[in-house]
């Protein structure tokens, strides 16, 4: 449905991204996945149509992505990672603009969208929240009944219920058949809804894997505090991997033996358990990069 | 052109297009009903005759001889020409540069239209309300001929050639400033290369009316083209200037679509 051909943009500051070649099937939640400045928004822009290939190209449905981008953008839909709007519009005056640029004959579906988000569409643009542009975004990019959707970012800056929401409409598109590509720098949020992740760093893809090999690879780090002071020994002792630990507080890695996990915790007296939030090199990066030097 | 995006937009400009037509309309009526009061006036006359020809020629001033003389020197001359200039250049920046800057250019082109035809529809949206000001002008112009004076009649043929001329002017300003619009990321870059461009060619031309030794600077001037006085007498060779000023305007509009369609959008 989607496919990059050895995709190469190369800005005038050297930077950009080099030889991207992956192919996502129809129906499939793809995950783009990779922290800030990896050359994930350069990769959607080209899909967009918005920036010229140096080099390969991105082709969606069999047409190309720059030469035929008209084509292309009547079976996606978009949704921007920094959305911006004309001013002086109500959110449905852009609506209607969207849909009669789109020719589109019917709007049920762009009003049950509407319904399902409580969206205000007659509030003015620019005395809207991020949160409420995000869900006039949303509506604008599903609103068509597109058979490709391409998200650049989809929750950031959203409450988490308003995540919750989001993840849901996803999952429902997704069983319509819909091909959808999200992009991300945070893996909870891929996690949750992908079937495929691939994974960006510095303009390359280092990885296209199944979410659930993922899974597996993923270190966790757990900040576990201890009741009894005498425990800190004994967990210490264990065959569980301590990464630091400070008085009663012991940090522990877990990669997969979570079960290993519980039970080495369920013979002490556990005061709180923290899961560490940690950024993607930490889950991932680290991994590739030691394997990489193994070889 | 897309119809709806067309709509949308010229619904966005209407305000400005509708101040800048009823402002132009209001002045050229209240100088036609000043004119009776004056025309008969020696005083004036010959205070116009006392004043250096170059101070006349700059402000396109030939004489008060009848209302269309009067008109194209207390209006075609020069305030025309500024509304005119300055509603091109921020016109094309609105339709044009501050999309690409602000990032809302991503929202059109997300819709099976390709960058051509939202360019095309962007222009058009310029033109129309160009159009629109110069149109509600004339009409203005008509207007306060038949109620204010009384037995001078407007030569509506040369009136007429007048404002087609001064609409031409402004096809080719908007023609350069939407080419500068279209090739830049910036509004203010936008802004200051199509608002610079113009400031320049009036120069060009004032420094050239002004002082005969550099009359020679005029060639370089748009500005030069448009000489209502000289329309307004009967002297103009205003079919060459038309094409020019045409021709000018075509490449600008041409060349800065056949741009937009072709470049890096960092949306």
């Amino acid at each position: 449905m989607i496919e990059l051909q050895r995709l190469t943009k190369v800005f005038p500051n050297g930077r950009g991204i080099f030889a991207v070649t992956l192919a996502v099937r129809e129906g499939e939640v793809f995950g783009f996945l990779g922290p800030n400045g990896a050359g994930k928004s350069t990769t959607i822009r080209h899909l967009l149509g918005f920036l010229k290939p140096t080099k390969g190209r991105a082709v969606i449905k069999g047409f190309d992505c720059w030469q035929e981008s008209a084509k292309v953008q009547a079976s996606i839909g978009y949704l921007p990672g920094e959305i911006a709007f004309p001013n002086g519009m109500t959110g449905m005056e852009l609506l209607d603009l969207l849909s009669g640029m789109r020719r589109m004959n019917s709007t049920r579906y762009r009003d049950e969208l509407i319904e399902r988000l409580q969206l205000d569409v007659h509030l003015p643009i620019r005395k809207m929240s991020k949160g409420t542009k995000q869900k006039v975004g949303l509506v604008a990019a599903l609103m068509h009944d597109p058979e490709v959707i391409i998200l650049d970012e989809p929750t950031s800056g959203l409450d988490p219920l308003m995540q919750q929401t989001f993840i849901d409409l996803i999952r429902e598109e997704k069983q319509k058949g819909k091909t959808i590509f999200l992009s991300s720098h945070i893996f909870p949020e891929i996690e949750r809804t992908c079937d495929r992740v691939a994974i960006m760093k510095d303009g390359r893809l280092i990885a296209v894997n199944d979410v659930h090999e993922l899974q597996s690879m993923q270190r966790k780090l757990f900040d576990i505090m201890l009741s009894r002071e005498e425990d800190v020994a004994k967990l210490l002792a264990s065959p569980l991997e301590v990464v630091h630990h400070a008085g009663r507080r012991i940090c522990i890695a877990v990669q997969g033996n979570y079960d290993a996990f519980i039970r080495e915790l369920a013979q002490y007296q556990v005061q709180s358990i923290d899961l560490r939030t940690q950024s993607l090199e930490d889950i991932f990066l680290h991994y590739y990069d030691r394997r990489r030097d193994e070889r | 052109m897309n119809t709806a995006l067309y709509k949308q937009m010229i619904k966005a400009q209407a305000k400005t297009i509708i101040s800048y037509s009823v402002g132009s309309a209001l002045y050229i009526a209240l100088i036609a009903a000043i004119y009776p009061s004056l025309a008969d006036s020696k005083a004036i006359n010959h205070y116009l005759q006392q004043l250096p020809s170059e101070i006349l020629k700059a402000f396109n001033i030939t004489g008060m001889g009848n209302l269309l003389e009067f008109i194209a020197g207390e209006y075609y001359g020069l305030l025309f020409i500024l509304i005119g200039s300055i509603y091109c250049t921020t016109a094309a920046n609105q339709l044009m540069a501050r999309p690409i800057d602000r990032g809302w250019m991503a929202c059109l082109l997300a819709t099976p239209n390709s960058r051509r035809t939202i360019a095309f529809t962007q222009a058009l949206v310029l033109l129309t309300g160009l159009a629109a000001i110069v149109i509600l002008t004339t009409a203005a112009g008509f207007a306060a001929d038949a109620w204010f004076v009384a037995d001078d009649a407007l030569d509506a043929e040369r009136f007429l050639i007048m404002n087609a001329v001064g609409f031409l002017l402004f096809f080719a300003i908007s023609g350069y400033s939407f080419f500068f619009c279209a090739m830049a990321n910036d509004e203010k870059r936008a802004l200051s290369l199509s608002g610079g461009a113009t400031v320049l060619f009036y120069s060009l031309d004032l420094i050239g009316k002004l002082a005969e030794k550099a009359e020679w600077l005029r060639y370089g001037s748009i500005f030069a083209a448009f000489e209502p006085g000289n329309i307004a007498q009967g002297q103009a060779e205003w079919l060459p200037v038309s094409r020019l000023l045409f021709t000018i305007g075509v490449l600008g509009y041409t060349a800065g679509i056949g741009l937009f369609a072709k470049r890096d959008l960092s949306l």
